[in-house]
């Protein structure tokens, strides 16, 4: 009897001039189309892929974590070029590589010594709070590197910590979390641009923001709706303990990002809302089995920085962009 | 005139120069509070953070938005926290925490420097506290007077702000009536 293989096929992005893009949004459609009889292959299709930002990394890593759930059979197909490169760079393989088979063959990657341009956290898998100080120390070494001050690496590093904390806290994820994080040279989201950003993805396979959020019955008014809790998981204060100093997190990373002139958008359940410093904007997918965040933080070259902060590079080099 | 009080310094980046998540908050407020029980009553902890990169919203609400919350609860029996910080943005989770915990902690720029208010301060408590730490110490009568308040007004808005530990009140004997109230400024 001939084994039929599922194929799943992220939908790439296209932004600005950059085509082929990995980000959250790719995987809207992914999950559902993941859940695969037992046991049953399934080829994972990148060919498309070009460019991968955190988002898409980090919702690799879900991605493969559910599948490995129903299958130890998944194949990752992928086109030359620089993307097996920057995987390998991010420790995708390490996590992933004993589960997986690829169309192509690793082992000169492998062996290349590795170069990290010092912009990049790899992709990392943690499950309690104490991991979490190393991830930050992690970080501010790189923005560091890049020049970025005290007050805008803290801004940063407040903002993973915070988001980490929340998905080890409340996810009871079976597989932790996994975050990426990148600085890159350019502004990446929206309509590429001179400046710089940095982009931090979280995301984890746990009960979600409503299920939480429905702990407490106070929220029950606010929990019709996985947007409805996703909006109100945002309002300072909310939490699903009530414990007074509770619920501030989200909060402040949401006006972080907003100062800084970026995002934040969590995708939990079948819900997605994005925060700007002038808008929140919801929309219903597909479910995600999990909460997932994504946080942009630019520095944009026509913006005055305030606090004296440097003016970003203007220079086009792509050290944060995937070429290996 | 107010008494020269105890005081031990803190600093706070012995525990690190990035503070993240709460469960390292709580293992730096049971220090703190360690050394705060370990002070003479009406002694202070300055806790020094200018050696501190950042601090994330969770460290700040677990160090120091439960350890005031416990000192205003009267935990720690006049015995009395100040932050050592300069005006920067390493406060506003300090400061977001004690607002959603309607909590307020003094702030210096270095030990023995005017202090300033961190945190949730209704305007008349504000007010009431700038005339007694002008005064250094100042009686209950006296603050009534100077406030054009009655003397239970009065009482009520100290007694606020002893309780949220921005000042020291003590009982003294006085003639001919027998008791009245004392309020000291902490710095």
């Amino acid at each position: 009897m001939s084994v039929v293989n599922t194929t799943i096929k992220p939908e790439v992005r296209h932004r600005g001039a950059m085509s082929g893009v990995l980000t959250l949004g790719s995987l809207d459609g992914v999950f559902a189309a993941a859940d695969v009889p037992g046991g049953e292959p399934v080829v994972l299709d990148l060919r498309s892929v070009e460019f991968v930002e955190p988002a898409g990394l980090t919702g690799l890593a879900v991605l493969i974590e559910h599948l490995s759930f129903k299958t130890d059979r998944i194949q990752l197909s992928l086109s030359g070029g620089s993307i097996p490169a920057y995987l390998e760079r991010m420790d995708f393989f390490k996590a992933f590589g004993d589960r997986l088979e690829t169309n192509i063959d690793l082992t000169p990657l492998e062996e290349r010594s590795r170069h990290n341009p010092g912009t990049l956290q790899e992709l990392v898998n943690f499950h309690t709070e104490e991991e979490i100080p190393e991830i930050i120390d992690r970080i501010s070494e790189i923005l560091q590197r890049q020049q970025y001050l005290v007050k805008e690496r803290a801004a940063i590093c407040a903002t993973l910590s915070e988001i980490c904390a929340n998905a080890v806290e409340h996810s009871s994820s079976p597989f932790g979390a996994y975050a990426a994080v990148q600085a890159y040279h350019h502004v990446v989201s929206g309509r590429r641009g001179p400046g710089e950003e940095v982009l931090i993805a979280i995301a984890d396979g746990g009960v979600g923001i409503r299920q939480t959020l429905s702990r407490n019955p106070d929220h029950a008014e606010y929990t019709a709706t996985d947007n409805e809790a996703i909006r109100h998981s945002l309002k300072m204060g909310v939490s699903s303990s009530g414990e007074l100093g509770r619920g501030g997190g989200l909060t402040v990373v949401a006006q972080i990002a907003a100062r800084s002139g970026g995002s934040l958008s969590l995708r939990s359940g079948s819900g997605r809302v994005t925060t700007y410093a002038d808008r929140t904007s919801s929309r219903n997918v597909p479910p995600f089995p999990g909460t997932f965040v994504r946080v942009s933080l630019p520095r944009l070259a026509d913006r005055p920085q305030d606090g004296g902060r440097r003016k970003p590079a203007r220079s086009a080099k792509t050290a944060g962009a995937n070429a290996g | 005139m107010a008494e020269e009080r105890a005081h031990r310094v803190y600093d706070l980046s012995s525990a690190g120069r990035m503070l993240v998540t709460r469960n390292v908050g709580r293992r730096v407020r049971e220090e703190l509070a360690g050394v705060l029980e370990s002070l003479p009553r009406g002694g202070v902890l300055y806790v020094d953070t200018r050696g501190v990169e950042f601090m994330d919203y969770s460290f700040a609400d677990e160090t120091f938005g439960v350890l005031i919350s416990r000192a205003a609860g009267g935990e720690f029996q006049d015995r009395y926290v100040v932050l050592v910080e300069r005006e920067r943005d390493l406060l506003e989770n300090v400061e977001a925490s004690l607002l959603q915990r309607k909590l307020a902690l003094l702030r210096v720029n270095d030990v023995g420097e005017s202090p300033q208010v961190v945190g949730s301060l209704p305007e008349h408590l504000l007010n009431t506290l700038q005339v007694i730490q002008q005064a250094h110490s100042i009686t209950n009568s006296e603050l009534a007077a100077r406030l054009d308040l009655n003397h239970t007004a009065g009482n009520n808005r100290a007694a606020k702000l002893a309780r949220l530990g921005l000042i020291h009140r003590r009982v003294e004997t006085a003639a001919p009536s027998g008791r009245q109230y004392v309020y000291e400024k902490i710095v």
